[in-house]
């Protein structure tokens, strides 16, 4: 185990998480978390872009994203959370998420995911600042956003297309001196472990 | 070549690439390239980014000149998204006389025109660091639209400074002609600079070769 939260651990990105790649690539969580596009893909292919990626991460050198698989208490994996970018002489990072099975959306899985990946970023790789892009009607986002202290930052007209509708693109940015540590965020957001698990924090 | 009124647009290569290699070090350069850490480009580098952006499909380097052929900088688009036809744009003065000059916003507006009216863009992202003035001015007299500011964003000669980010819609497009009827544009008419010595040698080693038996 590699983070404890409350509704998830944070654990890598292994065979158990690339075994439901296709099923998440091909439903809506891959729609939200791309700006609107639909994913129509084969295992071949993902397991081709699987390459392509750790083939291109190999060559980023310090600017490689990490990547973690994000599951339930009881061990379901449920989709991932990433550093996509990372800027070291800026101590900027870019964070990246995606709940793959719709059943665990709105339930404060993400959320906890997040406030994971957020402790780890300011406490473990010392950056300062972290921002993430969404689009203006990713409403499930834009609240978990506002909740954890994120600033929006800017807002790109027209830079998403979905479903045929053109939508903004939305900045949002914490820096480290907003984050009031993940205890606090926990406190002030009332994240409770459901009823028979063991959820514990990290620090 | 690609004609505009101040500048016309040419393949990066020849003079630009000689250039490139004191551009590529210069302030201008790492403005433009704000993500970049600020490191030393030896000659070597400077030919593998020529060649990383000739072989890349969703990326140009583009050279722009006067109308009596004095270079003047680089155009750049860059991460071109075909299903959303949006692009990242930028661009830098080489030659640090033409900085906030009218040919510098006739550059801009060709890449516009380029990337709107050849390449069917539907957008165009821009970004400055929020002291860049000239940049900014450009942005803003081509119709770019000020869509927000990233605090504290890049790490900047001991300091975090804001990122300020533009957006031009081709729905805000007038198309170039348009543009310049609004805009007056006026030639600073500088005196062309003497040709890179790299770019002579090269020359006279390519007649030698060309004249020998």
């Amino acid at each position: 185990m590699m983070f404890e939260g409350l509704l998830v651990d944070l654990v890598p990105y292994g065979k158990r998480f690339f075994a439901l790649e296709r099923t998440w690539r091909n439903n809506d969580s891959a729609f939200w978390s791309s700006g609107g596009d639909r994913h129509i893909v084969s295992r071949a292919s993902i397991q081709r872009m699987a390459d392509r990626w750790a083939e291109e991460a190999e060559q980023m050198g310090p600017s490689r994203g990490i990547m973690f698989g994000v599951q339930a208490k009881d061990g379901t994996p449920l989709g991932f959370i990433t550093i996509n970018w990372l800027l070291p002489h800026s101590r900027l990072a870019m964070l990246g998420a995606r709940i793959g099975d719709p059943a665990y959306w709105g339930g404060g899985y993400g959320t906890d995911a997040l406030l994971l990946i957020i402790d780890y970023a300011f406490g473990w790789l010392d950056m300062r600042k972290l921002w993430l892009g969404t689009t203006s009607v990713n409403v499930r986002v834009m609240r978990q956003m506002e909740k954890t202290g994120f600033a929006l930052e800017a807002r790109e007209r027209c830079a998403a297309l979905m479903d045929g509708v053109w939508h903004d693109g939305l900045l949002y940015g914490l820096l480290r001196e907003e984050w009031p540590g993940r205890d606090a965020m926990v406190e002030r957001l009332g994240l409770r472990a459901k009823d028979g698990q063991n959820g514990s924090s990290t620090r | 070549m690609f004609e505009g009124t101040l500048v016309d647009l040419v393949p990066f290569e020849d003079d630009y690439a000689t250039y490139l290699e004191s551009w590529m070090n210069e302030e201008a350069w790492f403005r433009a390239h704000l993500w970049d850490r600020r490191e030393p480009h030896p000659e070597d580098a400077v030919k593998k980014y020529i060649e990383k952006m000739e072989k890349n499909e969703r990326a140009a380097l583009i050279g722009y000149q006067t109308k009596a052929g004095d270079p003047i900088g680089g155009l750049i688009y860059d991460h071109e998204w075909s299903r959303v036809r949006k692009v990242e744009v930028t661009f830098f003065t080489g030659d640090s006389r033409y900085e906030g000059t009218d040919e510098v916003l006739d550059g801009l507006l060709m890449l516009a025109r380029y990337c709107f009216e050849t390449r069917n863009m539907h957008r165009l992202d821009a970004m400055s660091l929020a002291f860049d003035e000239a940049r900014i001015d450009a942005l803003r007299r081509a119709g770019f639209v000020h869509e927000g500011t990233l605090r504290q964003h890049i790490r900047w000669d001991g300091d975090y400074v804001d990122v300020e980010l533009y957006g031009l819609l081709e729905d805000e497009w007038p198309g170039y002609a348009a543009r310049i009827e609004a805009l007056g544009l006026q030639a600073s008419d500088l005196e062309p600079k003497p040709k890179p010595e790299k770019k002579l040698e090269d020359e006279k080693a390519l007649d030698e070769k060309i004249l020998a038996p």
